[in-house]
Protein backbone atom coordinates (compact mmCIF):
# COMPACT_ATOMS: atom_id res chain seq x y z
CA UNK A 1 0.00 0.00 0.00
CA UNK A 2 2.67 2.16 1.00
CA UNK A 3 5.29 1.26 -1.74
CA UNK A 4 1.97 1.84 -4.49
CA UNK A 5 1.52 5.33 -2.78
CA UNK A 6 5.12 6.06 -2.86
CA UNK A 7 5.23 5.03 -6.29
CA UNK A 8 2.37 7.19 -7.59
CA UNK A 9 4.21 10.05 -5.77
CA UNK A 10 7.56 9.72 -7.73
CA UNK A 11 5.88 9.30 -10.65
CA UNK A 12 4.20 12.27 -10.91
CA UNK A 13 6.69 14.36 -9.45
CA UNK A 14 9.94 12.76 -10.76
CA UNK A 15 10.98 15.83 -13.05
CA UNK A 16 11.20 18.33 -9.69
CA UNK A 17 12.94 15.87 -7.69
CA UNK A 18 15.54 15.31 -9.87
CA UNK A 19 15.68 19.22 -10.32
CA UNK A 20 16.08 19.69 -6.78
CA UNK A 21 18.67 17.12 -6.17
CA UNK A 22 21.09 18.76 -9.07
CA UNK A 23 20.11 22.31 -6.80
CA UNK A 24 21.05 20.61 -3.79
CA UNK A 25 24.44 19.29 -4.93
CA UNK A 26 25.48 22.49 -7.21
CA UNK A 27 24.55 24.44 -3.24
CA UNK A 28 26.60 21.76 -1.19
CA UNK A 29 29.32 22.14 -3.68
CA UNK A 30 29.39 25.38 -3.82
CA UNK A 31 28.60 26.61 0.29
CA UNK A 32 32.29 27.53 1.64
CA UNK A 33 34.20 24.22 2.71
CA UNK A 34 37.68 24.43 4.47
CA UNK A 35 40.35 21.92 2.03
CA UNK A 36 38.85 23.22 -1.34
CA UNK A 37 37.86 26.25 -3.14
CA UNK A 38 34.65 26.65 -5.01
CA UNK A 39 34.78 24.29 -8.04
CA UNK A 40 33.74 25.52 -11.04
CA UNK A 41 31.42 22.68 -12.27
CA UNK A 42 29.24 23.76 -9.15
CA UNK A 43 28.64 27.26 -10.46
CA UNK A 44 27.29 25.60 -13.81
CA UNK A 45 24.97 23.22 -12.06
CA UNK A 46 23.38 26.43 -10.08
CA UNK A 47 22.33 27.99 -13.24
CA UNK A 48 21.07 25.00 -14.79
CA UNK A 49 19.16 23.91 -11.57
CA UNK A 50 17.53 27.37 -11.65
CA UNK A 51 16.71 27.60 -15.74
CA UNK A 52 15.43 24.07 -15.59
CA UNK A 53 13.30 24.62 -12.81
CA UNK A 54 11.97 27.84 -13.93
CA UNK A 55 11.17 25.60 -17.11
CA UNK A 56 9.32 23.44 -15.43
CA UNK A 57 7.38 25.26 -12.81
CA UNK A 58 6.76 28.53 -14.06
CA UNK A 59 3.66 28.45 -16.88
CA UNK A 60 3.20 31.64 -18.80
CA UNK A 61 1.01 31.18 -21.88
CA UNK A 62 1.34 34.57 -23.27
CA UNK A 63 5.08 36.47 -24.12
CA UNK A 64 4.18 39.84 -23.32
CA UNK A 65 6.88 42.26 -21.32
CA UNK A 66 5.33 41.31 -18.39
CA UNK A 67 6.38 37.83 -18.75
CA UNK A 68 10.14 39.08 -19.33
CA UNK A 69 10.13 40.72 -16.77
CA UNK A 70 8.71 38.13 -14.32
CA UNK A 71 11.44 35.84 -15.38
CA UNK A 72 13.97 38.56 -15.12
CA UNK A 73 13.56 39.42 -11.73
CA UNK A 74 12.35 36.47 -10.15
CA UNK A 75 15.97 34.75 -12.08
CA UNK A 76 17.95 37.53 -10.71
CA UNK A 77 16.37 36.65 -7.26
CA UNK A 78 16.65 33.30 -6.89
CA UNK A 79 20.34 33.49 -8.22
CA UNK A 80 21.27 36.30 -5.87
CA UNK A 81 19.73 34.62 -3.21
CA UNK A 82 22.17 31.32 -3.88
CA UNK A 83 25.25 33.77 -3.83
CA UNK A 84 24.30 35.13 -0.54
CA UNK A 85 24.11 32.03 1.10
CA UNK A 86 27.55 30.74 -0.71
CA UNK A 87 29.62 34.31 -1.07
CA UNK A 88 32.40 33.91 1.77
CA UNK A 89 32.98 37.50 1.99
CA UNK A 90 30.75 39.21 3.83
CA UNK A 91 30.48 42.24 1.85
CA UNK A 92 29.64 40.41 -1.35
CA UNK A 93 26.63 38.48 0.50
CA UNK A 94 25.17 41.86 1.50
CA UNK A 95 25.88 43.19 -1.54
CA UNK A 96 23.77 40.20 -3.36
CA UNK A 97 21.03 40.87 -0.26
CA UNK A 98 20.79 43.98 -1.83
CA UNK A 99 20.15 42.62 -5.02
CA UNK A 100 17.58 39.89 -3.54
CA UNK A 101 15.57 43.47 -2.33
CA UNK A 102 15.89 44.65 -5.55
CA UNK A 103 14.53 42.15 -7.68
CA UNK A 104 12.07 41.49 -4.87
CA UNK A 105 11.01 44.99 -5.41
CA UNK A 106 10.58 44.86 -9.12
CA UNK A 107 8.07 41.80 -8.65
CA UNK A 108 6.39 43.68 -5.72
CA UNK A 109 5.77 46.60 -9.18
CA UNK A 110 4.54 43.88 -11.01
CA UNK A 111 2.08 42.98 -8.90
CA UNK A 112 0.73 46.49 -8.38
CA UNK A 113 2.09 47.28 -5.19
CA UNK A 114 4.39 50.76 -5.90
CA UNK A 115 4.43 52.17 -2.58
CA UNK A 116 5.45 48.72 -1.28
CA UNK A 117 8.30 48.62 -3.54
CA UNK A 118 9.20 52.18 -2.43
CA UNK A 119 8.92 51.74 0.65
CA UNK A 120 11.62 48.32 0.20
CA UNK A 121 14.00 49.78 -1.45
CA UNK A 122 14.26 52.90 0.90
CA UNK A 123 14.15 50.34 4.03
CA UNK A 124 16.12 47.47 3.27
CA UNK A 125 18.35 48.35 0.67
CA UNK A 126 19.00 51.32 1.55
CA UNK A 127 18.92 51.68 5.98
CA UNK A 128 19.44 47.86 6.48
CA UNK A 129 22.17 47.08 4.33
CA UNK A 130 23.78 49.94 4.59
CA UNK A 131 23.70 49.42 8.53
CA UNK A 132 25.00 45.91 8.19
CA UNK A 133 28.14 47.23 5.95
CA UNK A 134 29.21 49.59 8.27
CA UNK A 135 28.90 46.40 11.09
CA UNK A 136 31.15 44.75 8.97
CA UNK A 137 33.48 46.97 8.47
CA UNK A 138 33.76 47.76 12.17
CA UNK A 139 33.91 44.00 12.86
CA UNK A 140 35.94 42.31 9.57
CA UNK A 141 37.99 44.79 8.06
CA UNK A 142 40.37 42.11 6.19
CA UNK A 143 37.47 40.86 4.12
CA UNK A 144 37.79 37.17 5.01
CA UNK A 145 37.92 35.53 8.00
CA UNK A 146 38.53 31.52 9.58
CA UNK A 147 34.83 31.28 10.22
CA UNK A 148 33.83 32.51 6.93
CA UNK A 149 35.63 29.31 5.09
CA UNK A 150 33.89 27.05 6.56
CA UNK A 151 30.37 25.90 7.03
CA UNK A 152 28.22 23.76 9.67
CA UNK A 153 26.90 20.93 8.16
CA UNK A 154 26.61 21.81 4.76
CA UNK A 155 24.83 18.67 3.56
CA UNK A 156 22.51 18.25 6.45
CA UNK A 157 21.64 22.11 5.79
CA UNK A 158 20.99 21.99 2.25
CA UNK A 159 18.96 18.27 2.65
CA UNK A 160 16.75 20.17 5.23
CA UNK A 161 15.89 23.36 2.98
CA UNK A 162 15.71 21.58 -0.08
CA UNK A 163 13.10 18.93 1.40
CA UNK A 164 11.32 21.90 2.86
CA UNK A 165 11.27 23.67 -0.59
CA UNK A 166 10.55 19.67 -2.39
CA UNK A 167 7.72 19.98 -0.17
CA UNK A 168 6.33 23.21 -1.04
CA UNK A 169 6.58 22.45 -4.62
CA UNK A 170 4.98 19.90 -4.00
CA UNK A 171 1.43 21.05 -2.79
CA UNK A 172 1.91 24.12 -5.51
CA UNK A 173 1.89 21.68 -7.84
CA UNK A 174 -1.40 19.56 -6.22
CA UNK A 175 -3.41 22.72 -6.04
CA UNK A 176 -2.49 23.98 -8.88
CA UNK A 177 -1.52 22.27 -11.97
CA UNK A 178 -4.01 19.43 -11.20
CA UNK A 179 -5.79 17.37 -14.57
CA UNK A 180 -9.20 18.33 -12.92
CA UNK A 181 -8.11 21.96 -11.99
CA UNK A 182 -7.75 22.14 -15.67
CA UNK A 183 -10.64 20.09 -16.56
CA UNK A 184 -13.02 22.09 -14.44
CA UNK A 185 -11.13 25.33 -16.26
CA UNK A 186 -12.03 23.62 -19.56
CA UNK A 187 -15.76 22.83 -18.59
CA UNK A 188 -16.12 26.32 -16.89
CA UNK A 189 -15.31 27.63 -20.32
CA UNK A 190 -17.83 25.53 -22.18
CA UNK A 191 -20.67 26.43 -19.67
CA UNK A 192 -19.27 30.73 -20.77
CA UNK A 193 -19.71 29.83 -23.77
CA UNK A 194 -23.27 28.64 -23.82
CA UNK A 195 -24.19 32.02 -21.38
CA UNK A 196 -22.76 34.18 -24.50
CA UNK A 197 -24.08 31.96 -27.46
CA UNK A 198 -25.98 33.64 -30.37
CA UNK A 199 -27.60 31.03 -32.05
CA UNK A 200 -29.22 27.74 -30.38
CA UNK A 201 -26.97 25.90 -32.74
CA UNK A 202 -23.87 27.21 -30.59
CA UNK A 203 -25.84 25.79 -27.38
CA UNK A 204 -25.57 22.44 -29.00
CA UNK A 205 -22.10 22.10 -30.21
CA UNK A 206 -21.22 22.70 -26.82
CA UNK A 207 -23.76 20.57 -24.69
CA UNK A 208 -24.98 18.16 -27.53
CA UNK A 209 -28.33 18.43 -28.96
CA UNK A 210 -31.29 17.04 -26.95
CA UNK A 211 -33.12 14.67 -29.92
CA UNK A 212 -34.14 11.47 -27.24
CA UNK A 213 -36.44 11.98 -24.47
CA UNK A 214 -34.91 11.91 -21.24
CA UNK A 215 -31.49 12.42 -23.21
CA UNK A 216 -28.61 14.14 -20.71
CA UNK A 217 -26.21 16.29 -22.04
CA UNK A 218 -22.75 15.22 -21.26
CA UNK A 219 -21.04 18.68 -20.23
CA UNK A 220 -23.91 18.40 -17.31
CA UNK A 221 -22.94 15.13 -16.73
CA UNK A 222 -19.42 16.22 -16.54
CA UNK A 223 -19.98 19.00 -14.32
CA UNK A 224 -22.56 16.88 -11.80
CA UNK A 225 -19.52 15.78 -10.30
CA UNK A 226 -18.37 19.65 -9.05
CA UNK A 227 -21.29 20.84 -7.60
CA UNK A 228 -23.05 19.66 -4.55
CA UNK A 229 -26.20 21.41 -5.34
CA UNK A 230 -27.21 20.52 -8.50
CA UNK A 231 -30.75 22.53 -8.89
CA UNK A 232 -29.39 24.88 -10.95
CA UNK A 233 -27.81 22.33 -12.90
CA UNK A 234 -30.70 20.43 -13.57
CA UNK A 235 -32.59 23.61 -14.01
CA UNK A 236 -30.20 24.12 -17.27
CA UNK A 237 -30.56 21.02 -18.41
CA UNK A 238 -34.60 21.25 -18.83
CA UNK A 239 -34.20 24.51 -20.64
CA UNK A 240 -31.80 22.73 -22.70
CA UNK A 241 -33.79 20.14 -23.29
CA UNK A 242 -36.71 22.09 -24.69
CA UNK A 243 -34.21 23.76 -27.16
CA UNK A 244 -34.97 23.35 -30.53
CA UNK A 245 -32.82 24.29 -33.60
CA UNK A 246 -35.18 27.38 -34.95
CA UNK A 247 -35.99 28.44 -30.82
CA UNK A 248 -36.96 32.21 -30.34
CA UNK A 249 -34.71 34.13 -28.70
CA UNK A 250 -36.89 33.94 -25.25
CA UNK A 251 -35.66 30.60 -25.03
CA UNK A 252 -32.69 30.70 -25.84
CA UNK A 253 -32.54 33.66 -23.20
CA UNK A 254 -33.15 31.00 -20.82
CA UNK A 255 -30.75 28.57 -21.51
CA UNK A 256 -27.63 31.50 -21.21
CA UNK A 257 -29.02 32.67 -17.85
CA UNK A 258 -29.74 29.48 -16.47
CA UNK A 259 -25.78 28.57 -17.91
CA UNK A 260 -24.56 32.00 -16.08
CA UNK A 261 -26.11 31.12 -12.95
CA UNK A 262 -24.35 27.65 -13.27
CA UNK A 263 -20.99 29.32 -14.01
CA UNK A 264 -21.66 31.84 -11.04
CA UNK A 265 -22.30 29.26 -8.52
CA UNK A 266 -19.29 27.18 -9.58
CA UNK A 267 -16.87 30.64 -8.99
CA UNK A 268 -17.66 30.73 -5.73
CA UNK A 269 -16.80 27.67 -5.04
CA UNK A 270 -13.35 27.11 -6.64
CA UNK A 271 -10.45 29.10 -8.06
CA UNK A 272 -11.43 28.84 -11.70
CA UNK A 273 -8.97 31.47 -12.63
CA UNK A 274 -5.53 30.02 -11.13
CA UNK A 275 -3.96 28.76 -13.93
CA UNK A 276 -3.24 31.46 -16.55
CA UNK A 277 -6.00 33.80 -15.50
CA UNK A 278 -9.24 34.06 -17.05
CA UNK A 279 -9.28 33.04 -20.92
CA UNK A 280 -9.37 35.89 -23.46
CA UNK A 281 -12.44 37.84 -23.23
CA UNK A 282 -13.42 36.86 -19.72
CA UNK A 283 -12.40 39.85 -17.69
CA UNK A 284 -15.23 41.97 -19.17
CA UNK A 285 -18.15 40.39 -18.90
CA UNK A 286 -17.41 37.02 -16.68
CA UNK A 287 -20.04 37.11 -13.43
CA UNK A 288 -18.00 36.77 -10.01
CA UNK A 289 -15.23 38.17 -11.10
CA UNK A 290 -12.37 38.61 -8.67
CA UNK A 291 -11.77 42.09 -7.13
CA UNK A 292 -9.18 43.96 -8.39
CA UNK A 293 -6.36 46.31 -6.53
CA UNK A 294 -7.36 49.93 -6.68
CA UNK A 295 -4.95 51.88 -9.06
CA UNK A 296 -4.77 55.03 -6.69
CA UNK A 297 -2.18 52.41 -4.56
CA UNK A 298 -1.09 55.09 -2.00
CA UNK A 299 -4.23 56.72 -1.44
CA UNK A 300 -5.99 53.35 -0.76
CA UNK A 301 -3.35 51.95 1.21
CA UNK A 302 -3.34 55.10 3.65
CA UNK A 303 -7.51 54.99 3.88
CA UNK A 304 -7.22 51.11 4.96
CA UNK A 305 -4.36 51.31 6.88
CA UNK A 306 -5.60 54.85 9.24
CA UNK A 307 -9.13 52.82 9.27
CA UNK A 308 -9.14 49.68 9.50
CA UNK A 309 -5.78 49.08 10.92
CA UNK A 310 -5.44 51.85 13.40
CA UNK A 311 -4.44 49.89 16.12
CA UNK A 312 -1.50 47.93 14.46
CA UNK A 313 -0.18 50.88 13.33
CA UNK A 314 -0.01 52.50 16.78
CA UNK A 315 1.27 49.37 18.02
CA UNK A 316 3.97 49.45 15.24
CA UNK A 317 5.06 53.28 16.15
CA UNK A 318 5.49 51.93 19.92
CA UNK A 319 7.53 48.99 18.66
CA UNK A 320 9.66 51.34 16.75
CA UNK A 321 10.57 53.34 19.90
CA UNK A 322 11.23 50.30 22.19
CA UNK A 323 13.39 48.50 19.83
CA UNK A 324 15.42 51.86 19.41
CA UNK A 325 15.76 52.34 22.57
CA UNK A 326 16.82 48.73 23.21
CA UNK A 327 19.27 49.10 20.41
CA UNK A 328 21.13 51.98 21.91
CA UNK A 329 20.75 50.68 25.56
CA UNK A 330 22.20 47.18 24.41
CA UNK A 331 25.23 48.44 22.86
CA UNK A 332 25.96 51.13 24.88
CA UNK A 333 26.89 48.84 27.27
CA UNK A 334 30.68 48.62 28.37
CA UNK A 335 32.26 45.03 27.91
CA UNK A 336 33.13 45.05 31.67
CA UNK A 337 29.49 45.31 32.40
CA UNK A 338 28.59 42.09 31.04
CA UNK A 339 30.35 40.02 33.37
CA UNK B 1 -5.62 40.68 -14.08
CA UNK B 2 -2.12 39.10 -15.05
CA UNK B 3 -1.41 37.07 -17.73
CA UNK B 4 1.19 35.23 -14.74
CA UNK B 5 -0.86 33.62 -12.09
CA UNK B 6 -0.39 33.29 -8.95
CA UNK B 7 1.27 30.05 -8.39
CA UNK B 8 4.51 31.82 -10.28
CA UNK B 9 5.03 34.04 -7.27
CA UNK B 10 4.66 31.62 -4.94
CA UNK B 11 7.66 28.97 -6.47
CA UNK B 12 9.42 32.19 -6.50
CA UNK B 13 8.71 33.23 -2.75
CA UNK B 14 9.20 29.67 -1.42
CA UNK B 15 12.69 29.45 -3.47
CA UNK B 16 13.83 32.55 -1.27
CA UNK B 17 12.26 31.04 1.72
CA UNK B 18 14.23 27.78 1.30
CA UNK B 19 17.89 29.52 0.33
CA UNK B 20 17.38 31.90 3.10
CA UNK B 21 16.41 28.59 5.60
CA UNK B 22 20.19 27.05 3.87
CA UNK B 23 21.51 29.87 4.58
CA UNK B 24 20.83 30.52 8.35
CA UNK B 25 21.71 26.86 9.28
CA UNK B 26 25.16 26.69 7.46
CA UNK B 27 26.96 29.69 7.76
CA UNK B 28 28.60 30.70 10.33
CA UNK B 29 29.53 34.36 10.34
CA UNK B 30 26.72 35.84 12.35
CA UNK B 31 25.85 38.73 9.47
CA UNK B 32 25.21 36.34 6.72
CA UNK B 33 23.14 34.42 9.08
CA UNK B 34 21.11 37.26 9.86
CA UNK B 35 20.64 38.57 5.94
CA UNK B 36 19.92 34.95 5.30
CA UNK B 37 16.71 35.96 8.06
CA UNK B 38 16.20 38.71 6.41
CA UNK B 39 15.70 36.83 2.73
CA UNK B 40 13.35 34.68 4.62
CA UNK B 41 11.37 37.39 5.23
CA UNK B 42 11.44 38.67 1.91
CA UNK B 43 9.98 35.50 0.32
CA UNK B 44 7.40 35.88 2.97
CA UNK B 45 6.79 39.23 1.55
CA UNK B 46 6.60 38.20 -2.04
CA UNK B 47 3.61 35.40 -1.04
CA UNK B 48 1.96 37.94 0.76
CA UNK B 49 1.80 40.08 -2.10
CA UNK B 50 0.89 37.77 -4.77
CA UNK B 51 -1.95 36.97 -2.43
CA UNK B 52 -3.17 40.15 -2.03
CA UNK B 53 -2.67 40.75 -6.10
CA UNK B 54 -5.25 37.76 -6.56
CA UNK B 55 -7.67 39.08 -4.24
CA UNK B 56 -8.20 42.27 -4.91
CA UNK B 57 -7.22 42.44 -1.11
CA UNK B 58 -4.98 45.25 0.19
CA UNK B 59 -4.79 43.25 3.80
CA UNK B 60 -1.56 41.22 2.21
CA UNK B 61 0.09 44.80 1.38
CA UNK B 62 -0.88 46.02 5.01
CA UNK B 63 0.68 43.06 6.18
CA UNK B 64 4.10 43.36 3.99
CA UNK B 65 4.13 47.11 5.75
CA UNK B 66 4.22 45.64 9.22
CA UNK B 67 6.42 42.76 8.37
CA UNK B 68 8.94 45.96 7.30
CA UNK B 69 8.50 48.12 10.24
CA UNK B 70 9.38 44.72 12.36
CA UNK B 71 12.27 43.29 10.40
CA UNK B 72 13.56 46.90 10.45
CA UNK B 73 13.65 46.65 14.53
CA UNK B 74 14.54 43.54 14.22
CA UNK B 75 17.50 44.57 12.20
CA UNK B 76 18.73 47.45 15.04
CA UNK B 77 18.33 45.01 18.16
CA UNK B 78 20.24 42.02 16.40
CA UNK B 79 22.97 44.34 15.00
CA UNK B 80 23.35 45.87 18.81
CA UNK B 81 23.66 41.92 20.16
CA UNK B 82 26.16 40.83 17.33
CA UNK B 83 28.34 44.37 18.41
CA UNK B 84 28.15 43.25 22.13
CA UNK B 85 28.74 39.61 20.93
CA UNK B 86 31.80 40.55 18.98
CA UNK B 87 33.33 42.89 21.72
CA UNK B 88 33.09 39.50 23.62
CA UNK B 89 34.89 37.32 21.54
CA UNK B 90 36.59 39.63 19.16
CA UNK B 91 35.11 37.69 16.19
CA UNK B 92 31.87 37.34 14.74
CA UNK B 93 32.02 33.55 14.38
CA UNK B 94 29.07 31.67 15.96
CA UNK B 95 30.88 28.44 16.46
CA UNK B 96 32.87 30.34 19.35
CA UNK B 97 30.09 30.82 21.53
CA UNK B 98 30.21 26.61 22.32
CA UNK B 99 28.89 27.56 25.75
CA UNK B 100 25.59 28.02 24.70
CA UNK B 101 24.75 24.58 23.64
CA UNK B 102 22.72 21.61 24.36
CA UNK B 103 24.04 20.16 27.40
CA UNK B 104 24.22 16.49 26.08
CA UNK B 105 25.38 17.96 22.57
CA UNK B 106 29.20 17.60 21.40
CA UNK B 107 30.90 20.71 21.02
CA UNK B 108 31.79 21.43 17.48
CA UNK B 109 35.64 21.68 16.88
CA UNK B 110 37.28 22.98 13.26
CA UNK B 111 39.08 19.61 12.49
CA UNK B 112 40.23 20.31 9.01
CA UNK B 113 42.88 22.77 8.43
CA UNK B 114 42.42 25.64 6.25
CA UNK B 115 43.79 26.35 2.86
CA UNK B 116 47.16 28.29 2.88
CA UNK B 117 46.43 31.95 2.38
CA UNK B 118 47.03 32.76 -1.30
CA UNK B 119 50.84 34.60 -1.26
CA UNK B 120 50.20 37.79 -2.81
CA UNK B 121 52.57 37.86 -6.03
CA UNK B 122 55.82 40.30 -5.49
CA UNK B 123 55.62 44.10 -6.61
CA UNK B 124 57.35 43.79 -10.16
CA UNK B 125 60.59 45.05 -10.95
CA UNK B 126 61.65 46.91 -13.20
CA UNK B 127 64.82 46.33 -15.70
CA UNK B 128 66.70 49.68 -15.75
CA UNK B 129 66.10 51.74 -19.08
CA UNK B 130 68.27 53.58 -21.26
CA UNK B 131 72.16 53.31 -21.88
CA UNK B 132 74.89 53.13 -19.06
CA UNK B 133 76.61 57.17 -18.44
CA UNK B 134 79.71 56.73 -19.98
CA UNK B 135 82.39 57.24 -17.30
CA UNK B 136 84.19 60.24 -16.77
CA UNK B 137 87.99 60.48 -15.68
CA UNK B 138 88.36 61.46 -12.45
CA UNK B 139 88.75 65.15 -12.05
CA UNK B 140 90.51 66.08 -9.09
CA UNK B 141 89.63 69.76 -8.70
CA UNK B 142 89.22 72.55 -11.20
CA UNK B 143 90.74 75.35 -9.15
Amino acid sequence: MLSLALGEFLREFWPMLLVLALGNTAIVALLPHARRSRPAWAIFAGFFTVVLGAALLIHSERFLVETVLFWSFALIAVAAGGMLVTQSNPVYAALAFALVVLSTCGLFLLQAAPFLMAATITIYAGAIVVTFLFVIMLAQQEGHSSADLRSREPILASLAGFLFLGALLCVLHRAYDRPQAQELTLLAERLHRVARAETPQEVFTEMGEPKALAMTSPLVDALEKYLVDETRLHNLEGRWAALRPGAGDKQLGEVKRNAAEVLRQLQEHYTLYGLGGPPRGWENDAPGVRPKLPAANVDALGQTLFTDYLVPIELAGVLLLVATIGAIVIAGRRSEELR
Amino acid sequence: MTSLSLENYLIVGAALFALGLIGFLARRNLIIMFLSVEMMLQGVALNLVAFSSYHGNLGGQVMVLFILAVAACEAAIALALILMLFRSKKSLDVSLWQELREPDQEPITDDEPLLPAPVPPPDPTLTPAGAEPAQRPQETSHV
